[in-house]
């Protein structure tokens, strides 16, 4: 399954502007993942396993990370968004392509050069309930990267861990206690405290909080943030909500079906989103006010993402896409794949048909911004009205409730 | 026996004393507790809602408050032998369903009342075909030949959206993807044409994408069928394009109550003020600082006193703490009006936040300080906690005196000291 293109993973340079975001004079990114990809293989027979095909759950994803920056990436269940944050911090190994992190290739390091780099990075994992051993105590749990990388003594371990657990809002006397005894938020924070304990560089933050309830979730996001700036953290931050991406994030990357298809700051994403399906995938997400939804053009995609295994030729998701069929079904979407292109300032969309995003009713009525952010619910005819030059069944208005 | 006996309701069908109005449910006063053996679960603590035909109703609360109990109480679903409706009425249609036989309530369930689940998995059958339970199901109320059923099961499959109607009824429930399934939980739900519909957070286990679909297609069929809708979130943005009047629940009380317009509006108690400021908005025009709502829902196996938000709440005052307010109206007059689009706004609070209040997240009068604990109430919590229920001390500590969770601004009222990031 490799691609003949690729030669050798020994990059080659990517093309000036696209992955790489014009590293802004500050020097060489924290993180830089070139083309990479993680394939799962399908077998077949119980004692002769004949590979049969891949799951490509990340097929060629190029991005940089930033010193101190937080990149967000987001998709739906199935995008590769969770196999690419594991595949940095090397919990699975990569197929293809390479990841370097401070200028070391992670792909070929092994051993015991791997486990010092691992100092560096650690995960906060989504589901406090099953990261957290329930036979060890929360100060057992927190202590232990200290123990497992052989750092202080056992007297200076315990001073850390009661110091880990002010910092993250918990009562330094709790670290007694086992994780059922602790809410939700609570043993999150145990989990944070956890991956602040060796002093990281880099965070890989997977879905940090949607098991948590909604009042405990912004406890959460504050606090990633103030330790964000606390110690100089660098955050990729995977969810699968854009809302709460676009809060905590400086820059967004948008997965579908194994690629990234837009990047953008996240500033621009949700005013001037260039890849279709970041544009049904906003449209989509309910906004917490019946004057605002009432006026809102909704793009409901048909059907469900394809499987992985077999992604369709072409640009992967021309089976659902609203504009291809706005646009008449250009051949060039089921027969040419669409790279990663830069088409704004540090705005890259892999579409090739993104300029025709830009401006188009559907773009500008995404989050049904008004003119100005309104407190009160007074209906505002909808600006899209006689304007809906889209396919009328792929493009519905929203009735007023 | 005399005359005037009234006929046994096993052998008569279930008296229905319609009201009047265009009323369909009303749920009076409503308790459910859970019997356990660290003691009872107060999970609903006097519930009253009224639901009229064609009405869509949101139930927004975080998982604990009574949300999900208090409609598998009106189905009578409630877990047992634990779960336990100890006071109060469920009336539908005029017929009274706490005291109802389980065989005229199993009759009712499906046919005049129909649920849908979080997780479709869960709730259908993997071993049967979706033909062979939707089959079932219409058969089991309607006199219908099985090819009769067969026709209408196709008919619901169209009607949601399931392509290739007639070789998917071959297939079993784990050969649907996700929202597919839903659609056929929706469609299995419609099956019977019932009054109303209870979702219990359809749409929480699909994707963004799937969950757009999803729920314009309930929106759709319910106003079509005039059926009323009960739809069970946590998600505020849900409930606001798709229901007329909303609900908000913590720890088993309604706490406010009003049409959804004038909700997000006017939001009025100091819990739903500060569920809008906790979660972020897509369209906001650049990221506000979010307010979260310090410490956690309270114990549920404590027996509730005072208003159950008085530990979290930055407007508290000290009879917060051992008087639990009624809900009210916000305007003070004393006519209510519970259903329909005048609606009266109503919450259970002592001291509202004002408007400005409301929009800031916390309280701006001058000198104002959430009201601490009396020492009576600490006492209490303390040495209660040593005995048969459970601690309270993580609770107290919250609440301020050992200091507080997070350094970030809270809508929670706790001493916090500045933040000390720019």
């Amino acid at each position: 399954m490799i691609d003949p293109n690729l030669g050798s993973v020994v990059a080659s340079p990517t093309p000036a502007g696209v992955g790489s975001n014009e590293v802004d004079g500050a020097g060489r990114p924290l993180v830089e993942v070139d083309r990479l990809k993680v394939y799962f293989p399908i077998t077949e027979g119980l004692v002769f396993e004949r590979h049969i095909g891949d799951v490509q759950a990340v097929d060629g994803v190029t991005f940089s990370l930033r010193r101190g920056e937080t990149l967000g990436l987001v998709g739906e269940s199935g995008c590769g968004k969770s196999t690419t944050g594991r595949a940095i911090i090397r919990l699975y190994k990569p197929t293809e392509g390479s990841i370097s992190f401070d200028g070391v290739d992670l792909t070929t390091l092994s051993g015991d050069q791997l486990r010092r780099m691992r100092r560096r990075m650690q995960m906060i994992f989504q589901d406090p309930y099953a990261s957290l051993n329930p036979r060890m105590t929360a100060g057992g749990i927190i202590g232990e990267p200290l123990e497992i990388h052989g750092i202080g003594s056992g007297g200076e371990r315990r001073e850390r861990v009661r110091e880990l657990l002010a910092t993250v809002g918990l009562n330094p006397d709790f670290g007694e206690r086992y994780p059922h005894e602790f809410s939700g938020g609570q043993r999150q924070r145990i989990g944070v405290a956890r991956a602040l304990a060796l002093n990281p560089d880099l965070i890989v933050a997977d879905e940090p909080i949607s098991a948590l309830d909604v009042s405990i979730q912004a406890q959460i996001i504050n606090l990633l943030e103030r330790l964000q700036g606390q110690f100089d953290l660098t955050y990729l931050f995977i969810a699968h909500d854009l809302s709460v991406v676009r809060h905590i994030s400086d820059r967004i990357a948008v997965m579908y079906l194994g690629r990234i298809v837009e990047l953008a700051p996240s500033r621009d994403l949700n005013t001037r989103p260039l890849h279709p399906y970041t544009v049904a995938l906003l449209s989509a997400i309910p906004i917490p006010d019946p004057a605002i939804e009432s006026r809102r053009r909704r793009i409901i995609l048909k059907g469900d993402v394809p499987s992985p295994a077999a992604p369709p030729e072409g640009c992967r998701f021309h089976t659902r896409c609203w504009l291809r069929e706005k646009l008449g079904n250009p051949e060039r979407c089921v027969t040419e794949d669409p790279a990663l292109r830069l088409i704004e300032t540090g705005h890259e969309a892999a579409c090739h048909f993104a300029e025709d995003v830009a401006g188009s009713v559907e773009q500008q009525q995404v989050v049904g911004r008004p003119a100005s952010r309104p407190r009160s619910s007074t209906p505002v005819a909808s600006p899209g009205d006689g304007a809906a030059a889209g396919d009328p069944a792929a493009v519905q208005q929203i009735p007023t409730a | 026996m005399t005359a005037t006996a009234p006929v046994p309701a096993a052998v008569a069908a279930p008296a229905r004393r319609r009201p009047p109005d265009n009323r369909l449910l009303s749920v009076e006063d409503l308790v459910v507790r859970f019997r356990t053996h660290e003691g009872a679960v107060h999970a609903v603590n006097g519930v009253s809602f009224e639901l009229e035909r064609g009405e869509a109703l949101g139930l927004v609360g975080e998982s604990g408050c009574g949300k999900s109990v208090t409609n598998l109480a009106i189905m009578r679903l409630l877990p047992k032998p634990a779960g336990r409706i100890e006071g109060g009425r469920v009336v539908f249609d005029g017929i009274d369903l706490v005291t109802l036989s389980e065989a005229d309530m199993r009759d009712l369930r499906g046919k005049e009342i129909a649920m849908i689940f979080q997780d479709p998995m869960t709730s259908l059958n993997p071993v049967l075909t979706i033909e062979e339970q939707m089959v079932e199901t219409i058969r089991a109320h309607r006199k219908a030949s099985r090819a009769e059923a067969r026709k209408r099961a196709i008919e619901l499959l169209v009607m949601v959206g399931i392509p290739r109607p007639e070789t998917r009824l071959k297939s079993y429930p784990h050969q649907f993807s996700g929202g597919m399934r839903q659609r056929v939980m929706i469609a299995m739900a419609l099956a019977l044409e019932p009054k109303l519909m209870i979702a219990d957070e359809p749409t929480t286990a699909l994707d963004v994408t799937i969950q757009a679909q999803v729920l314009e297609l309930l929106r759709d069929l319910a106003e079509d069928r005039d059926t009323s809708l009960i739809l069970i979130t946590h998600d505020l943005g849900v409930v606001a394009g798709m229901t007329q009047r909303i609900s908000v629940m913590y720890a088993g009380y309604i706490v406010e109550t009003a049409t959804t317009a004038e909700l997000f509006e006017n939001p009025s108690h100091p819990y739903t003020v500060g569920l809008l400021h906790s979660i972020p908005r897509l369209d906001e025009e650049r990221a506000e600082a979010l307010l979260p709502i310090e410490g956690t829902p309270p114990d549920q196996r404590r027996a509730p006193r005072g208003c159950p938000f008085a530990p979290r709440c930055a407007w508290r005052l000290e009879e917060c703490w051992t008087d639990n307010p009624p809900l009210a109206p916000i305007d003070g007059s004393g006519r209510v009006i519970t259903t329909g689009p005048d609606a009266t706004h109503r919450i259970a609070c002592h001291n509202p936040p004002t408007a400005e209040e409301a929009i800031a997240g916390r309280p701006l009068r001058e000198g104002f300080v959430a009201a601490p604990p009396p020492d009576a109430v600490i006492q209490e919590l303390v040495t209660r906690g040593a005995e048969e229920e459970p601690a309270l001390l993580d609770e107290v500590v919250l609440m301020g005196p050992e200091g507080p969770e997070s350094t970030a601004p809270s809508a929670g009222g706790l001493p916090i000291e500045p933040d000390d990031k720019p």
